[in-house]
């Protein structure tokens, strides 16, 4: 265990040195973060902007804003921890250099999602605490809505993290999958809302098919003190069972793992 | 001009054969543009809760044929060429590009129409099945079907020249596509991306009709929905024209310049 803690200070310390050289691009960085936030937020504040308007789905504008600012985020996670790494299972499969990563002799999965880190866009992970802290500022929280807001959101990044490496990992049959992850950053996008903003059909569909109410609703909903004990037992249940899925699912891969040239 | 012929039509051959191999992924690249879709069905739940079932004159329905009608124009508009200069500026690809006797924009205007082609039967399939889905209803006007593409043909020229010059500005700066999210988002907020223009507060619609995007997205959408008039359309085809020769001006500033600062990798 304290090796791997570690090996995690080394890898952040190598990455951190690498993209520090590159200072200009951090205006690149904090430009597209505007951008996304501004997708986000422009989404809510026209439809709050409507006469009459002062809910959507239940939700009220600063209950709303909450969900924004988890799907920021989420969205800078995704970014800052996830996609630096799983992004390159896909060439590294190709290339033939997943080799080196399976000799190493520590866990291959642990090396492929810890090795990288993309500094730059840490102002999501920034904006998005912002918006989530002001928007719950607006709102009555208790200190025990917080604890379980917190422990659901953790269960919702071990989702994110395994619907990430599912993805990823079908590059070791199918090669080219950079797009596969670019479907699920589409279907991510309805996260920028409460579910019940949405017609009930597909509420169900986001919530049993492809579980993205369990990452930004159902932690906002904690938070707001409207959560069922329901969805906060199956918040962590599904989060399990996505783990150990993941968890075989790239055990079966690695094992027909062939290297580059056969 | 037989040669100007001759030298697009091979170019417009070679980048269907390339598109043609890519046509998994740009199914792919279609489903995950889904912004108008999410608002889509944002809307239709919000005006399915309103009293009385609309909100500013939209029911559910109506609600669905523009967001459909906003889908398939913006997947129409769908530009990558920043991208690709940013690539070759940096790696130096751009050089045996230089070579040829032929502004490398001829190819990459040729392959993003290619790539139109391919996409559209998958295209016209999914708004079919989505429009069942949600009740959307279209006009049965061909005139309007006409001029909502003609406007998505002259809107995508311009955006392909807009990203074109923000694709250049690789000769300077290392995030130059970074700068593409902002533009990005005011092309699909001023478009109509969010919600029909209407629904906007009133100083923004007024700045709105000076830039080009609510006639690229929102004026061709609302034209597949019945709901806007072709001298409408005429009104916004004059206005993108306008805007076509400015973005085109500009690309040839920036080019000029650019391939003055340009020395391949290393220098």
């Amino acid at each position: 265990m304290t090796r791997y803690l570690r090996l995690i200070r080394i890898f952040t310390g190598a990455t951190l040195s690498a993209q520090l050289e590159y200072r200009a691009n951090f205006i690149g960085a904090v430009l597209a973060s505007l951008g996304e936030v501004g997708v986000a937020l422009l989404g809510i504040a026209v439809l709050f902007g409507q006469p009459g308007t002062t809910a959507v789905g239940g939700w009220s504008f600063h209950e709303a804003l909450l969900v924004v600012g988890l799907f920021t985020l989420t969205e800078g996670f995704i970014s800052v921890f996830i996609q630096p790494n799983l992004s390159k299972i896909a060439e590294a499969v190709r290339t033939g250099s997943m080799d080196f990563t399976l000799l190493k002799p520590i866990d291959a999965q642990f090396g492929i999602s810890t090795r990288h880190l993309n500094v730059l866009r840490v102002t999501d992970l920034l904006m998005g605490m912002g918006l989530t802290v002001y928007a719950a500022s607006h709102l009555t929280v208790t200190p025990l809505g917080v604890l379980g807001a917190a422990l659901l959101y953790v269960s919702a990044l071990v989702i994110v993290y395994c619907i990430w490496l599912v993805l990823s990992t079908t590059a070791f049959w199918f090669v080219k999958t950079q797009n596969v992850t670019e479907l699920f950053n589409g279907v991510f996008g309805a996260a920028r809302f409460p579910v019940t903003a949405f017609p009930v059909p597909v509420r169900a569909f986001l919530t049993f098919v492809v579980p993205i109410a369990f990452i930004t609703t159902v932690p906002a909903q904690a938070l707001t003190g409207e959560l069922t004990p329901a969805l906060a037992l199956a918040s962590p249940l599904v989060a399990a069972v996505f783990f150990v899925g993941a968890r075989l699912f790239w055990l079966k891969a690695v094992g027909s793992y062939t290297s580059a040239s056969s | 001009m037989t040669a100007t012929v001759k030298k697009l039509r091979t170019l417009f051959a070679t980048q269907f054969a390339e598109m043609t191999e890519f046509r998994a992924e740009i199914v792919i690249w279609m489903l995950s543009g889904t912004l108008s879709l999410v608002m889509m069905l944002v809307w239709m739940a919000q005006a399915g809760n309103a009293p009385g079932g609309q909100i500013n004159g939209y029911s559910s329905a109506e609600f669905a044929t523009y967001f459909l009608s906003t889908w398939l124009v913006s997947q129409l508009m769908v530009v990558w060429v920043a991208w690709e200069l940013d690539m070759d500026i940096r790696q130096g690809t751009l050089s045996p590009k230089l070579l040829r006797p032929l502004d490398p924009l001829w190819m990459w205007y040729a392959g993003h129409l290619a790539e139109r082609v391919v996409r559209f039967p998958a295209l016209i399939a999914f708004v079919c099945l989505f429009a069942w889905l949600a009740g959307a209803q279209f006009t049965a006007d061909p005139w309007a079907y006409l001029a909502a593409f003609g406007l998505a043909f002259l809107g995508f020229s311009a955006r392909f020249l807009w990203e074109y010059v923000i694709g250049l500005l690789a000769f300077w700066t290392e995030s130059s596509t970074s700068f593409q999210e902002v533009v990005w988002l005011v092309y699909a907020a001023l478009g109509g991306m969010f919600a029909p223009l209407a629904f906007y507060p009133e100083w923004v619609q007024r700045v709105a009709v000076w830039t080009p995007f609510p006639y690229m997205l929102g004026l061709p959408a609302q034209l597949l929905a019945g709901k806007a008039t072709l001298s409408d359309a005429g009104r916004g085809a004059l206005v993108l024209l306008g805007w076509l020769v400015v973005f085109g001006l500009l690309r040839l500033i920036v080019w000029r310049r650019g391939l003055r600062k340009y020395g391949a990798v290393g220098a």
